[in-house]
C-alpha cells in the first residue's frame, strides 16, 4: 500500500516546497511508493485524512495556525518539519524583537486588518515533531534522504554535527583562517553541503545550531577579530534568530536594537 | 631524534639540480604512477594529481600562525589543510551496495600506483601511524592503496609557525618510511634513498655523490631547521606524564574558546575517527558508506542509555591525550607528528602545544 504524504504550509516564502518540485530526476524514485494527499502547490486533488508523512513547512504565526497545526498533528504518523521557518521561527521572527504594531503600521495601510500572534515560532513549540530537516530553503538530496529512510523502514537519520566536518569532507578551504572572513560554520548543524564555503563566503547560519552549538562563544571570536556588536548581531539575527543558540548571542549583543 | 649524527642511508647523498628532480618525476610517471604532490588550489596548498612538476610550488611559500593561513611569493612551503590522510582514509567511501533482492557488492577497489611527490617529514611519519592504525587491522582498502604506494618525500630547510616535528621526533628531516628524498640546498637538490626501491631509481638516475663540504652544510641546514621546529617539551615520559592529568581541572580552561567544530581532526594527518551511514536509494539499493567523523561530535561518545563525555572540556581532553597519550598503549606510538595543522586550521586559532605544555606545568605542580 502507498504511503500517504502530505504538504502543509504555514508562514514560509513556499520555497522549501519548491524543492520537492524540483526533485525532478529524484521524484521518480518516490513514485509508486508515496502517493500525494494534500500538496497545494501542485496540485487540487485531496485524499482523506490520516496521512502516514506529514511535512510541515512554515512558522506558526497566528492563532488559526495554532488550532490548525494541532489537527495535522492528529492526523498524521510522521510530522516532519521542514525549513528554518518550520524549525526555528524563520526570518518572520525578527519580528519577535520589536512590537507587532509597529511594523504592521509601517506595513499595511489597514493595520487593524492584521491578526497575528506577538511571536513567529517553531512547529515544535507547538506539536510533537518526529524529525526535522534544517535549512532555508531545505536541502533536496536531505529531504529525500529523510523519506527515502522512512519509506524503507529505517530510522530516519542526518548528522547533527558542525558544517566544519562537512565542509573539510567536501574539500573546501577554510575562510575564516584562509581568508579571515567570518563563518558561522564551526556551530552551524552540517546538510547544505557547505554550499556558501564553497562559493567563498561564510556560512550564514540558515540550517540552525548544531547539536551542543557554542554560538556565544563564536560571537566572542568575531568581536575579538575586530566586528562591532552590531555586525556580530546581525551575523546571529538572520534565518534562525530564534532558535536558542542564536537567540542568547542576539540578545547578549543586540538587545532591542532592530 | 635529532639529525645529528646520523649514518647517510645506503647509497649516500646525491647531488643533482631542479632538471634531476623532473628526470625522477617522469620516470615515476612514466612507470605508471599517478603522482599527488602540493598544488596551489585557489588560496592553499593542497596534495592533488600532479601532471608536470612545474605545478609544484617552487615559488610559494605558505604563513601559518593559529587560526591564520596565507600564501605569500617566497621559495619554500610546508603543508595545506589536507595531508595524505586525504587518500590513505578518503573523507567518504562507499563500502558496500545492498541490493534490492539483498544481495550484496562489494566496492571494486580501483587498481592505482600512486607516488606521493614532495610531502614532507610529518606527512612521511603520518603514513607509518596509519599502517598501524588501519593496515595493521585489516582495512582492505588501506592495504591495497598502501602496498603500490610510492614515497619522495622533501626535507623541510624551512619550518614554518606551527611546525614541532622536531619535538615529536619526525622530521624535519625525513628518517624512516620514504624511497627517495629530496632537499634544496644552494640552488642544487639533494637527493637520499630510504628503500630499496628508492636505491634502484636512484642509481638509474647516475648521479655524483655529494662532497664533504655539502654534506656539512646538508647537515648544518637540517640541523638548524631541527632547532626551528620545536615546542617546548619532550617526547620522552610525555604520554605518561599528560596522563596524571587526567582528573585536573585545567581541561575546563583549556576548552574555553573550543567550538566542538572538528576542524582540527579533520586536518589531522592521523585523526581515524569514522562514521557510518546508509544511505537508501529506493529502487535501486543502499550503501553503507564511511565518512569522517570527530571525537569534538556531541553524539560521538554517546551511548544506549548514557553519555561518556557530554561536556565538550571533556571531548577536548579526549583529543589531546588521545593523540598524546592514549595512542602509545593503543599504538606504541605517539599519535601526533607536529605538523601543525590543527593549530592554523582551528578557527580560533587553539594552540595544542600550548595545552600540552600547560598540561605538564600543571603536573609539575600537582602531583608528586
Ligand atoms: S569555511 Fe566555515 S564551515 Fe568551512 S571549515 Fe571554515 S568555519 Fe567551518
Ligand atoms: S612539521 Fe616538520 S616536517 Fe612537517 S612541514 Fe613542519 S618542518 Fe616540515
Ligand atoms: S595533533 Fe595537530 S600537530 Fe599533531 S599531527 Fe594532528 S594536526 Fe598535526
Ligand atoms: S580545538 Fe579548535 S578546531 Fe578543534 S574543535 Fe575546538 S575550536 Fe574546533
Amino acid at each position: 500500500m502507498n504511503i500517504k504524504l502530505a504538504v502543509f504550509k504555514f508562514a514560509s516564502c513556499d520555497g522549501c516546497q519548491l524543492q520537492i518540485l524540483n526533485m525532478e530526476d529524484e521524484i521518480l524514485q518516490l513514485t509508486g511508493k508515496i502517493e500525494i494527499a494534500y500538496f497545494m502547490e501542485a496540485t487540487s486533488r485531496k485524499l482523506e485524512e490520516p496521512y502516514d508523512i506529514a511535512l510541515v513547512e512554515g512558522s506558526i504565526s497566528t492563532k488559526w495556525q495554532e488550532k490548525h497545526i494541532e489537527k495535522i498533528r492528529a492526523n498524521s504518523k510522521y510530522l516532519i518539519a521542514i525549513g528554518a521557518c518550520a524549525t526555528a521561527g524563520g526570518i518572520q521572527a525578527l519580528r519577535n524583537w520589536s512590537k507587532n504594531e509597529d511594523y504592521s503600521k509601517k506595513v499595511y495601510p489597514k493595520p487593524e486588518w492584521i491578526d497575528t500572534l506577538a511571536e513567529s515560532k517553531p512547529i515544535s513549540d507547538y506539536v510533537n515533531v518526529d524529525y526535522e530537516v534544517r535549512g532555508c530553503p531545505v536541502n533536496k538530496d536531505q529531504l529525500l534522504w529523510i523519506l527515502s529512510q522512512l519509506i524503507i523502514g529505517k530510522e530516519p537519520f542526518t548528522p547533527t554535527h558542525s558544517l566544519c566536518i562537512q565542509c573539510k569532507i567536501e574539500g573546501n578551504t577554510c575562510i575564516m583562517v584562509a581568508d579571515g572572513k567570518p563563518c558561522l560554520g564551526p556551530i552551524t548543524m552540517a546538510g547544505c553541503g557547505a554550499l556558501c564555503p564553497k562559493y567563498n563566503r561564510g556560512c550564514y547560519g540558515c540550517f540552525g545550531p548544531m547539536d551542543a552549538s557554542q554560538a556565544e562563544k563564536l560571537a566572542e571570536h568575531f568581536i575579538n577579530m575586530g566586528m562591532s556588536k552590531r555586525e556580530v548581531t546581525l551575523m546571529f539575527k538572520g534565518f534562525t534568530s530564534w532558535s536558542k543558540p542564536f537567540r542568547k548571542v542576539v540578545s547578549k549583543y543586540g538587545g532591542d536594537e532592530d | 631524534m635529532h639529525t645529528r649524527g646520523l649514518p647517510l642511508k645506503k647509497l649516500g647523498l646525491v647531488i643533482g639540480d631542479w632538471r634531476d628532480l623532473e628526470r625522477l618525476f617522469k620516470y615515476l610517471k612514466d612507470s605508471g604512477y599517478r603522482i599527488i604532490g602540493p598544488k596551489v588550489d585557489g588560496n592553499v596548498i593542497k596534495l592533488k594529481e600532479l601532471k608536470s612538476l612545474r605545478e609544484f610550488p617552487k615559488q610559494i611559500s605558505d604563513h601559518q600562525a593559529p587560526g591564520y593561513y596565507r600564501l605569500e611569493e617566497g621559495d619554500f612551503f610546508r603543508n595545506g589543510d589536507d595531508s595524505p590522510k586525504k587518500y590513505l582514509f578518503p573523507p567518504k567511501m562507499e563500502i558496500f551496495k545492498v541490493n534490492r533482492d539483498l544481495s550484496i557488492s562489494f566496492r571494486e577497489i580501483e587498481k592505482v600506483k600512486i607516488a606521493f611527490f614532495g610531502i614532507k617529514s610529518c606527512d612521511t611519519a603520518s603514513i607509518t601511524i596509519m599502517d598501524k592504525v588501519l593496515g595493521e587491522r585489516g582495512d582492505s582498502f588501506y592495504k591495497h592503496f598502501r602496498k603500490e604506494l610510492f614515497i619522495v618525500t622533501e626535507n623541510c630547510i624551512k619550518p614554518g609557525e606551527n611546525c614541532f616535528c622536531s619535538s615529536m621526533g619526525t622530521g624535519p628531516r625525513v628518517q624512516s618510511g620514504f624511497d627517495i628524498s629530496f632537499t634544496r640546498i644552494d640552488g642544487k637538490i639533494l637527493f637520499e634513498a630510504g628503500s630499496e626501491r628508492g636505491v634502484k631509481i636512484l642509481e638509474k638516475l647516475k648521479l655524483p655523490h655529494a662532497n664533504a663540504k655539502l654534506k656539512k652544510k646538508f647537515i648544518e641546514v637540517l640541523e638548524k631547521a631541527a632547532e626551528k621546529a620545536k615546542a617546548n617539551f619532550e617526547k620522552r615520559f610525555l604520554a605518561e606524564k599528560l596522563e596524571l592529568a587526567i582528573e585536573s581541572p585545567i581541561w575546563k580552561e583549556l576548552a574555553e574558546k573550543c567550538l566542538g567544530c572538528g576542524n582540527c581532526t579533520m586536518v589531522c594527518p592521523t585523526c581515524f575517527c569514522f562514521d557510518i551511514y546508509d544511505e537508501v536509494f529506493l529502487d535501486e539499493y543502499s550503501k553503507r558508506v564511511r565518512y569522517w567523523d570527530s571525537c569534538f561530535t556531541y553524539k560521538h561518545a554517546e551511548v544506549a542509555g548514557g553519555h561518556f563525555r557530554p561536556e565538550l572540556w571533556a571531548r577536548y581532553r579526549q583529543w589531546l591525550l588521545h593523540k598524546f597519550s592514549y595512542w602509545k598503549r593503543q599504538f606504541d606510538m605517539l599519535g601526533c607528528v607536529g605538523c601543525g595543522r590543527c593549530i592554523t586550521w582551528c578557527p580560533v586559532g587553539i594552540d595544542i602545544r600550548k595545552a600540552v605544555e600547560k598540561v605538564l606545568k600543571w603536573v609539575d605542580e600537582n602531583v608528586r
